[in-house]
């Protein structure tokens, strides 16, 4: 069984040449906890939702489950698993998205990327 | 397709609230050409070019309201194929800078946000998707069809320089 850290992408934050973040300017910007000082030069993995496409830096702190699709075997993100455990809720990629709207039969009107508000377009009469 | 460099040098983006139109030249964004175009965002590289010490809280967020006329980009910012080879694409992206009422970086917590913080004083970042692992823009439209590259609204972000490699079909 192939791990899902064949999914992670790389983030990488330089300060060699700076003189950083302190932990809290660290925290400020989103990175709570994340080694950001003087001479610094941290490397974090990144994960993408197979669901809406959006991706996020892991947080090596979190100690609650972390959202996967039995469907796709792949991470997915906090809003998309909301999404996925509403009644009526249909299994959607965003490559099965993609196909939607490529297709030319239906368009985005909206909503969040999690939860696209999808139109059908009528032909013209 | 062909993939796309989209580059800006010495811009700040200064910060500014979620919900909020960017003022121009605080942000570097990337629309779909069309409703039925798709782009995956590869990489992003920003570096700092401030004289002193900035906290620079960059992102890279969806847009929650798109612009109204964008300006067409002018140097020093530029967009074009890594291969030279490249065809034209039938619906252009849209990259852009600047626009008559700027994008505003959605506030939506369902939304996905890449915090991409540095100090704009000699620090610097690089993001790589994973292959098939991108972020996705699909469309032209909210939320999906629209994403920024701009500074969440703390600290006083310093002047930086960045590219977004990105590949439309």
């Amino acid at each position: 069984m192939s791990s899902l850290k064949r999914h992670d992408g790389e983030l990488t934050i330089d300060h060699r040449a700076s003189p950083g973040l302190t932990p809290e300017q660290a925290r400020s910007v989103g990175l709570p906890g994340a080694p950001l000082g003087e001479g610094t030069s941290t490397g974090f993995a990144t994960v993408s939702c197979s669901h809406c496409g959006g991706v996020w830096i892991v947080n090596p702190y979190r100690t609650r489950e972390r959202p996967y699709c039995k469907v796709c075997d792949h991470y997915i993100c906090d809003p998309c698993k909301a999404v996925s455990l509403q009644p009526g809720y249909v299994h959607r990629t965003i490559e099965d998205l993609t196909n939607m709207i490529c297709s030319g039969n239906w368009r985005i009107a909206g909503g969040p990327a999690s939860n696209p508000i999808l139109v059908p377009n009528t032909p013209e009469t | 397709m062909a993939k796309r460099l989209f580059n800006n040098t010495n811009w700040t983006p200064s910060a500014q609230a979620d919900a909020g139109a960017l003022s121009s030249g605080s942000y570097m964004a990337l629309k779909g050409g069309s409703g039925t175009q798709r782009m995956d965002v590869l990489e992003v590289y920003l570096h700092g070019m401030a004289a002193a010490s900035a906290v620079t809280p960059t992102c890279l967020a969806r847009a929650s309201t798109i612009e109204t006329t964008p300006t067409a980009l002018a140097a020093p910012a530029t967009d074009g194929p890594e291969d030279p080879s490249t065809a034209a694409l039938a619906a252009p992206p849209v990259s852009f800078t600047a626009a008559a009422t700027g994008p505003q970086r959605s506030a939506a917590t369902s939304d996905a946000r890449l915090n991409l913080g540095i100090n704009a004083f000699g620090g610097s970042f690089r993001w790589n998707a994973a292959p098939t692992q991108q972020w996705v823009i699909l469309g032209n439209t909210a939320q999906l069809g629209e994403t920024l590259l701009s500074s969440q609204n703390t600290g006083a972000p310093g002047a930086v320089g960045a590219h977004i490699l990105y590949e439309p079909y």
